[in-house]
């Protein structure tokens, strides 16, 4: 008799079958197919015993960078930007795109400051600029909203999302540059609270106007899963 | 067979850059392979902060100790759960000298090599079960985590049965490759 396949193999590991009666009487004989499925045999039996892949907190990094004297390594990983979750992928220079949004603040800033002064004493006071559906994906299920809100010089986004699937992982809120190169991770969200994230002034300005929830397994990684389940665009 | 896209640096160029001593291939490498790291430290020490303490001195040592990394003979992943397991192994040896010194006459908690070699097969069978493109990490997932049968994960999915059994055996026979890649053996 030949061999046994691999796949057969892992079949009968999996489904702790015995294997044939022609197939015992190799495997009497044969130490390197019994090697095989002892091994799978083995496999099979990790595999239904995984752990839950956990994330180390952020400070970890940021300790690991001091330790070396790495002056900007923190902001590398700490800086949660990721690419477009799309299939044509282009990646974005961290240290650019986190100057860009450095500038974006400061330019958001000044006319913050400039629409306070005009509409005198309303520094304090939060005016929605713009309020948006988030709707599913093609396949998914749930929807939200997305309230963009300024108040005084900053601006702050305030998320909802109902109906959305029991999840293994967390839900993510991403602002989606239109360019379809950059994004930028606002934060986790809980379903069936409102999320508050802050976002420089001039966000959408810059063309940061997709409001994306996505779907984060536990995996440790930082960027985004490509698995969205609602969205919605931010009028300019 | 791996979720990275295109515009993401390889494990292999990860290790390269580390090996060369390129600082962002650090933070990649942490990106990568942390959540390996915490979690086998994790599940070993039972103490958050003692894993975040173990992750961190896995990274620091690692750095500095690159000289000792050959790409050309092992991977990256290899090495750090080799750097790994030697740091957790002096974290059980510090407590248990400690608890020596305290009171001697309880004898330490005895972590067995076998049980240290089970505990890092599984944690990195994890590991890259997560990084499997879809539909087999979620066919792998509900096999394997929730005890889903064939029929039913077909059922959820929309697949037909033998697609199904097809993936998971096929899943399976990649993660043991992957897991000699990472361990060295399977078994």
């Amino acid at each position: 008799m030949t061999h046994l396949d691999d796949e057969t193999l892992a079949q009968w590991a999996l489904d702790d079958l015995e294997p044939s009666p022609e197939a015992t009487g190799h495997l009497t004989t044969c130490a390197d197919c019994r090697g095989r499925l002892d091994e799978l045999r083995h496999l099979a039996d990790l595999s239904h015993d995984l752990p839950h892949l956990e994330v180390p907190p952020p400070e970890v990094w940021e300790r690991i960078a001091a330790e070396l004297g790495h002056e900007d390594g923190a902001t590398r990983t700490a800086e949660p930007l990721a690419q477009q979750p799309s299939a044509v992928v282009v990646r974005t220079n961290r240290r650019a795109l986190v100057l860009a949004a450095s500038i974006a603040a400061i330019l958001g800033l000044g006319a913050g400051v400039l629409g306070t002064r005009l509409i005198d004493n309303s520094k304090d006071v939060a005016t929605t600029q713009a309020a948006i559906k988030l709707e599913p994906l093609e396949g998914k299920s749930g929807d939200g909203t997305a309230d963009l809100v300024r108040i005084g010089t900053g601006a702050e986004l305030r998320v909802t999302a109902s109906g959305l699937p029991a999840p293994r992982g967390f839900y993510e809120v991403w602002l989606i540059n239109q360019d379809g190169k950059r994004m930028v991770s606002l934060g986790v969200l809980s379903p069936g609270t409102v999320g508050t994230y802050q976002i420089p002034a001039d966000a959408t300005g810059q063309g940061y106007r997709i409001v994306d929830i996505s779907l984060e397994p536990d995996d440790g990684n930082p960027e985004h899963s490509h698995d969205s389940i609602i969205r919605g665009t931010l009028p300019t | 067979m791996s979720t990275t896209d295109a515009g993401d640096p390889s494990a292999a160029d990860i290790a390269k850059g580390f090996a060369d001593g390129r600082e962002e291939s650090l933070a990649e490498a942490y990106r990568r392979w942390s959540g390996l790291v915490y979690t086998l430290a994790l599940r070993s020490v039972n103490d958050r902060g003692d894993a975040e303490e173990i992750t961190q001195q896995v990274f620091v040592s690692a750095w500095r100790g690159r000289a000792g990394f050959d790409p050309e003979t092992g991977t990256l992943g290899s090495w750090l759960v080799g750097v790994a397991r030697h740091r957790i192994a002096d974290h059980h040896a510090a407590r248990t000298r400690h608890r020596r010194n305290v009171e001697a006459v309880i004898p330490a908690a005895a972590v067995s090599s076998g049980d240290e070699d089970r505990l890092v097969d599984r944690v990195v069978l994890a590991d890259e079960l997560d990084r499997l493109d879809d539909p087999r990490r979620t066919i792998l997932k509900l096999a394997f985590y929730e005890d889903q049968t064939y029929s039913q994960i077909a059922e959820q999915l929309d697949l037909p049965l033998g697609t199904v059994k097809s993936h998971v055996r096929r899943g399976l026979l990649y993660l043991r490759t992957r897991l000699k890649e990472v361990t060295g053996d399977a078994s």
